[in-house]
């Protein structure tokens, strides 16, 4: 969210991006020990362009991907270390509205809901039902 | 009476997944610096929460509050607080006018008794019995006095409600005060700018209806997640601050390089608002990256501060005349006090030879 | 009226007022006096007025031979606050924008690191200052209550200002409003008090020159 003075002359690397990297090791650590699950915040970090570039590039990309659409879109990847997960939220206009770091199996975004479930097991049995009313109405015919 | 449904009930019929609320909660807790662990709860406190009766009631003020606050009406993640509330009164916003509108508004009242929350935006004349404003032929004053009887809290959006802004600014004809010098027996959140930030709106009511309780609030009674700290203590260009590199004017080699703007006037250092990380239309810019310094905005009396392009240690203006007098009564006085010691050692000279002589 | 507000409005109008007034009180009252009491004659040979006066202030700048030894950490931690003050005050940018504002003149700055550093130093040195005084027979004797606020409201502001920019103490406005108060405090007590010295010890340490040397003794 920092951006460089009149978008010229862009500032250099703080050595913030070191510094989270650390953060990140340590909390990977603790859960590769003990399973404790960590979230690090980089939306309001004094982080330059140059800080985000560097991180984004020491993580690198993993073995999984995923693209969200939920109330807009998000993106979500494994990074070259297994557990270190990127979760990015875009707003309007495609620029970054927040992101974060987070340290687990897989986080909480990709997992499905038990209430969206149950909304859904309720659609599903809606939708089984009319099927079967319909394949019931018309006996003879190719039930679906 | 049908039992009102709850925001995860609502939004589900919409298609709005309870991932889109961990979402829209992972925002809002990154936006008021709540610990991340805290979004899951938050998503949990939006999804069984009732739709937030809200109320808001625009007095003498420009309309740049609401401006600030519908700048995303596309459906993202920022818009997701107009499903979370149920605006049931808004002068700018809503179909209705006239007597209608105004039944809206008692109904709303009487349908939500307790649960309702007042925004305000614009200052309360209290000149002449507050008749300088009055919607409906009712004074500003009355309906904020009526409105706020049965409510569950009381928010004011812009300097203008917080503490009086533009209206109150010298000579203040209409005797223009902030809503918390009225309302002294609900709980009031003042969230100022000029207008403020919309996150620092949107994230504010958000919280008040995912968890039911007020943010932290600092002595000014603003939420401490927007407003806890100072413009100068998160500015990018702090680092020209401290090495001495000022713009001395707005189109010399300082400013062309993006040096401090603290001699041109900028008040970052006694302003307290997010618009150095937050920013503004989204993360874009903010006044000092685009060469202005900070005005103060969010701030009581920010229109009185001695001028906007004076810099923050210069004393007040018309201290010269003062100083001048008072060169003068004080040459005056060691004129006065050499003259009347010279007259007394003449005469103690004299005195003193006078003696001699007789002896 | 915030405390700040009132610091920066009323209250250092008022202290500006009567430092002035005070001070030019003072100043002009003591330079109208005559400059020649006895009629005599200067001896032959002695210096003439200007060279005598210099004389008088340079050899003020530092202690007797015979008195070197003793008096080196009076004079030594003296000019370390002095120098520290005077960078502090007159080359920090928000007090010369301050000046400006009065005066209109201007002139450039030190980064504030430096001055942050410098005023650490100087608070030192003061409390080094008071310490010696506290503790040495000498000047216990000759000590008065003068001495003591003259120290007292040259501390503060320094304490002050360094609290404030730390964001230490209080919040950081009200730090401030302390730092400009103690500011007004010191300027109403300046022209009535020992602080006096700052505008007075040229004219004071000028006119003992021009005296002695006249007479032709030794300076």
């Amino acid at each position: 969210m920092t951006a460089s003075p009149n978008g010229r002359e862009a500032p250099t690397l703080t050595g913030m991006a070191d510094a989270v990297l650390s953060e990140v090791a340590a909390r990977l650590a603790d859960f590769a020990a003990s399973g404790a699950t960590a979230v690090i915040e980089l939306t309001s970090m004094p982080l330059t362009v140059q800080d985000r570039a560097a991180l984004d590039e020491k993580l690198g990309r993993g073995e999984v991907s995923a693209e969200v659409s939920a109330a807009g879109r998000s993106e979500v990847w494994e990074t070259a270390f297994a557990g270190v997960w990127f979760v990015r939220h875009y707003g309007e206009g495609g620029r970054i509205s927040s992101e974060s770091i987070e340290i687990t199996r897989v986080p909480l975004l990709l997992e499905s809901h038990p209430d969206d479930a149950r909304a859904a097991a309720r659609r599903l049995a809606e939708l089984c039902a009319q099927a079967q009313t319909h394949t019931g109405a018309t006996p003879g015919s190719d039930g679906a | 009476m049908v039992t009102p449904q709850t925001l995860g009930e609502i939004l589900e019929g919409r298609g709005v997944s309870r991932r889109a609320f961990l979402k829209y909660s992972s925002y809002l807790s990154a936006l008021m610096a709540l610990p991340p662990s805290m979004a899951p709860a938050m998503a949990q406190g939006l999804a069984a929460a009732r739709r937030q009766s809200v109320i808001w009631l625009s007095f003498q003020e420009c309309t740049g509050c609401t401006e600030s606050i519908t700048r995303s009406m596309s459906p993202t993640l920022e818009s997701l607080i107009f499903d979370t509330i149920s605006l049931d009164y808004h002068h700018t916003l809503q179909a209705a006018s006239g007597e209608a509108a105004e039944h809206a508004r008692e109904k709303a009242m009487a349908d939500n008794k307790g649960k309702y929350v007042v925004v305000v935006d614009g200052s309360v004349p209290l000149k002449d019995g507050g008749l300088y404003s009055t919607i409906a032929g009712v004074s500003n004053l009355k309906m904020l006095q009526d409105t706020c009887k049965d409510a569950l809290a009381v928010i004011s959006v812009g300097t203008c409600a917080a503490f009086g802004g533009i209206p109150k600014a010298n000579p203040n004809p209409t005797g223009a005060v902030g809503i918390d010098e009225i309302i002294k027996d609900k709980p009031v959140i003042n969230i100022p700018g000029c207008p403020p930030i919309p996150e620092a709106m949107t994230g504010s009511v958000a919280y008040l209806v995912a968890f039911g309780k007020i943010p932290e609030l600092d002595h000014l009674k603003r939420p401490k997640a927007f407003f806890g700290d100072s413009i100068h203590d998160r500015c990018y260009r702090r680092p020209y601050y401290e090495r001495g590199e000022f713009a001395e004017g707005f189109d010399d080699d300082g400013a062309r390089k993006g040096y401090c703007l603290y001699k041109v006037g900028c008040k970052g250092p006694v302003t307290y608002n997010a618009c150095a990380t937050l920013k503004w239309n989204g993360g874009v810019s903010f006044p000092i990256q685009s060469g202005h310094g900070c005005l103060g905005c969010s701030e009581p009396d920010f229109w009185d501060q001695g001028g906007f392009y004076r810099p923050l240690s210069t004393s007040m203006p018309g201290m010269g005349m003062a100083l001048a007098g008072a060169a003068a009564v004080g040459a005056a006085l060691g004129v006065g006090a050499a003259l009347t010691a010279r007259k007394h050692q003449q005469a103690y000279i004299r005195e003193q030879a006078a003696k001699g002589d007789e002896k | 009226m915030t405390l700040l507000d009132f610091a920066r409005g009323p209250a250092l109008q008022a202290a500006l007022v009567i430092f002035i007034i005070g001070a030019l009180w003072r100043f002009i009252g003591a330079l109208l006096l005559p400059w020649r009491l006895v009629p005599a004659q200067p001896r032959e040979g002695s210096p003439g007025t200007v060279s005598a006066w210099l004389k008088g202030m340079a050899v003020k700048m530092w202690p007797h031979e015979p008195f070197a030894k003793h008096g080196a950490f009076q004079f030594i931690n003296g000019y370390i606050f002095h120098v520290g003050l005077a960078i502090v005050v007159f080359l920090f940018v928000p007090h010369i924008l301050f000046i400006q504002g009065l005066t209109g003149l201007s002139w450039p700055g030190l980064p504030n690191s430096f001055v942050t550093v410098i005023g650490v130093v100087t608070a030192a040195s003061l409390v080094a200052a008071l310490l010696h005084r506290l503790r040495s027979p000498v000047l216990q004797l000759i000590s008065r209550v003068d001495d003591y606020i003259s120290w007292l409201l040259t501390f503060l502001p320094v304490l002050t200002g360094l609290l404030a920019t730390a964001h230490l103490g209080a919040r950081y406005e009200t730090m401030l409003a302390l730092h400009i108060l103690s500011i007004c405090v010191f300027l109403i007590w300046f022209p009535f008090g020992k602080l006096m010295h700052a505008f007075l010890f040229a004219f004071s340490r000028g006119m003992t020159g021009v005296r002695l040397g006249q007479r032709g003794a030794e300076l």
